[in-house]
């Protein structure tokens, strides 16, 4: 009897999610995979089906070889770039005797910033007449077109990303350094090693499980990159910068072509979703073959 | 000795305040040029002359459609922030109790299927659910912007691994006094998860807030727009007018701010909490 009334309300509180998952994940998911074997383009009143031509297009499309390319290249560029620099802010902050959580608040507010505002502020800061561009060309002679040159385009992107999650990864890992225990260091230090040794040996395996999340955290954003892209270079130069969720909001939204972008953000869910496994299993086995898990 | 130590320790302060100062300048550079001469603007690193008139610009209205529409703007992203983060706060409370605290038949089929979906990447639904909503007859509307995204998995899969952590007995105790189930979320289980739900909140709030692909392709009308669609949309043509973008970009930063701010104790506290 008890157990009846459990189950309705148990369904009652759970049932927000239930609709929500059919109408805004079930729906579309089989739609998108509909759509995709479709040439429907947004606005006709009618459509064909044509079996596989988007999966085909799709995998002939520069734009598509770019997104898979450009989304490892900021892999390789912005997740080493924002490891370093939130485990220099977490080491910084851990050796602060006070007011810790006073800086690692301070740390956090570029986490706050709406990606188009450090869009604006990099735009500015990076125009033609800026104080940085004009002091670069009048001391240096050099006369760099940051957004304009492919490689320099992806990093500067890649900085602003890694400005905004520094001070939350920092966060995560300040809290992996609290948590090791202060006399390993001193009976490593009577055992006689030296700084160096310390940090490989004992605070980078006992770092680890901090450090594997954000790893994910940040191979995560890396998959979704957007907005400093679509305000900053619009794929560009050359597609330098042309995210997985750029191609597909050009496809969809400016070509206007549904079924084609469809299955071009199918093709994109697979690469992420099996580049993130192998990923998480190279870091697992990596961690493991060190004996650090 | 201790002369030595002293000075280690104002060394560490001295790297620790120069990295912070690195890491807030783009802030700085922000308000800065927002109040900067017209002809300083993004011409020097530390403007000298200043002035009020971005603001003016800003909040007089400029040469738009509609009167005010930065002042417009503003309230619209406040409308669909609240609106959509209440609903993200309340549905993960509700369906993360479910999930932790009431013993049901399926409890288990709906936490995998929950587990399922977040490993699904949310780019694969854009487009349908861009179509869904068209159809739905929400197109260029509030409730467009605010239905799609009024559920959080994160909330819920949070919000669960709090909840287990509350002891069954405080739940059945009040049980036996005759509360009902909301009694018990209100009066017990929300007031011990205090900065769990601060630290929901604000990544929430945040991550709303600074939408931008969503509410971009699901208005159309320049009443609708939130005041990052704005801005996005702004600073491009606008380019002859960077001096008013700061100052829109600084009316869209400061509110979060000050709500981390005021929240900050809190935030610290639940942030441990979810490291664990």
């Amino acid at each position: 009897m008890r157990h009846k009334g459990q189950g309705r309300l148990g369904w009652l509180f759970a049932s927000p999610y239930l609709l929500y998952a059919v109408i805004f994940f079930a729906i579309p998911l089989v739609w998108s995979i509909f759509l995709s074997f479709t040439n429907w383009n947004l606005i006709a009143p009618t459509f064909n089906f044509e079996g596989f031509s988007n999966y085909i297009k799709a995998l002939k499309n520069a734009g598509v070889h770019a997104a898979f390319f450009v989304t490892f290249k900021f892999l390789i560029v912005f997740v080493p770039m924002v490891v370093v620099s939130s485990m220099i802010v977490a080491f910084v902050v851990h050796a602060l005797p006070k007011f810790k959580g006073l800086f690692l608040v301070g740390f956090f507010l570029p986490y706050l910033a709406s990606g188009v505002v450090s869009s604006l502020i990099v735009k500015g800061i990076l125009s033609y007449n800026s104080p940085v561009n004009i002091f670069l060309r009048h001391r240096f002679g050099l006369d760099i077109d940051w957004l304009g040159t492919p490689f320099s385009a992806l990093v500067v992107v890649s900085v602003m990303i890694a400005w905004k999650f520094t001070g939350y990864y920092a966060l995560i890992l300040t809290s992996g350094l609290e948590s090791i225990n202060q006399d390993v260091y001193e009976a490593a230090k009577i055992d006689g090693a030296n700084a160096w040794q310390r940090f490989w040996k004992i605070t980078l395996p006992l770092l680890y499980p901090a450090l594997y999340t954000v790893l994910i955290l940040a191979v995560g954003v890396t998959f979704g990159i957007f907005t400093e892209v679509y305000q900053l270079t619009g794929g560009g130069p050359n597609n330098a910068t042309n995210t997985w969720q750029m191609e597909i909001f050009k496809q969809a939204f400016t070509n206007l072509q549904a079924g084609y972008a469809s299955a071009i953000a199918i093709i994109a869910s697979v690469v992420t979703f099996i580049s993130i496994y192998i990923i998480r299993r190279l870091m697992e086995w990596w961690g493991k073959r060190n004996g650090w898990d | 000795m201790a002369g030595i130590k002293k000075t280690g320790i104002i060394i560490r302060y001295v790297i620790a305040i120069g990295l912070l100062a690195i890491m807030v300048f783009p802030y700085v550079y922000m308000v800065l040029n927002s109040f900067a001469a017209w002809d300083q603007v993004d011409r020097k690193l530390i403007p000298t002359h200043y002035t009020l008139r971005s603001y003016e610009w800003l909040l007089g209205g400029g040469e738009a459609v509609i009167p005010r529409p930065w002042i417009h703007a503003f309230f619209n992203s406040v409308i669909v922030s609240a609106a959509s983060t209440f609903l993200m706060m309340l549905f993960g409370v509700m369906v993360a109790y479910a999930l932790s605290k009431i013993p049901f038949k399926g409890r288990h089929v709906v936490n995998n299927i929950i587990l399922f979906q977040m490993f699904f990447p949310a780019l694969i639904l854009l487009v349908p659910t861009f179509l869904l909503v068209q159809k739905m007859g929400m197109y260029d509307s509030y409730l467009g912007m605010i239905l799609p995204k009024a559920l959080s998995l994160w909330a819920i899969f949070m919000y669960t691994n709090f909840f287990r952590a509350i002891p069954d007995t405080f739940i059945e105790a009040a049980k036996l006094d005759g509360a009902s189930t909301w009694q018990i979320i209100f009066k017990i289980v929300l007031p011990m998860s205090k900065s769990i739900t601060t630290v929901i909140f604000l990544f929430l709030f945040m991550e709303r807030w600074t939408e931008l692909l969503w509410d971009m392709i699901v208005t159309n009308s320049d009443r609708m727009l939130t005041l990052n669609v704005l801005l996005s949309q702004m600073f491009g043509p606008y380019g002859t007018y960077p001096g008013p973008m700061y100052a829109a970009a600084v009316l869209l930063t400061l509110p979060i701010i000050i709500i981390f701010l005021l929240l900050s104790k809190k935030f610290h506290e639940g942030m441990q909490f979810t490291l664990k």
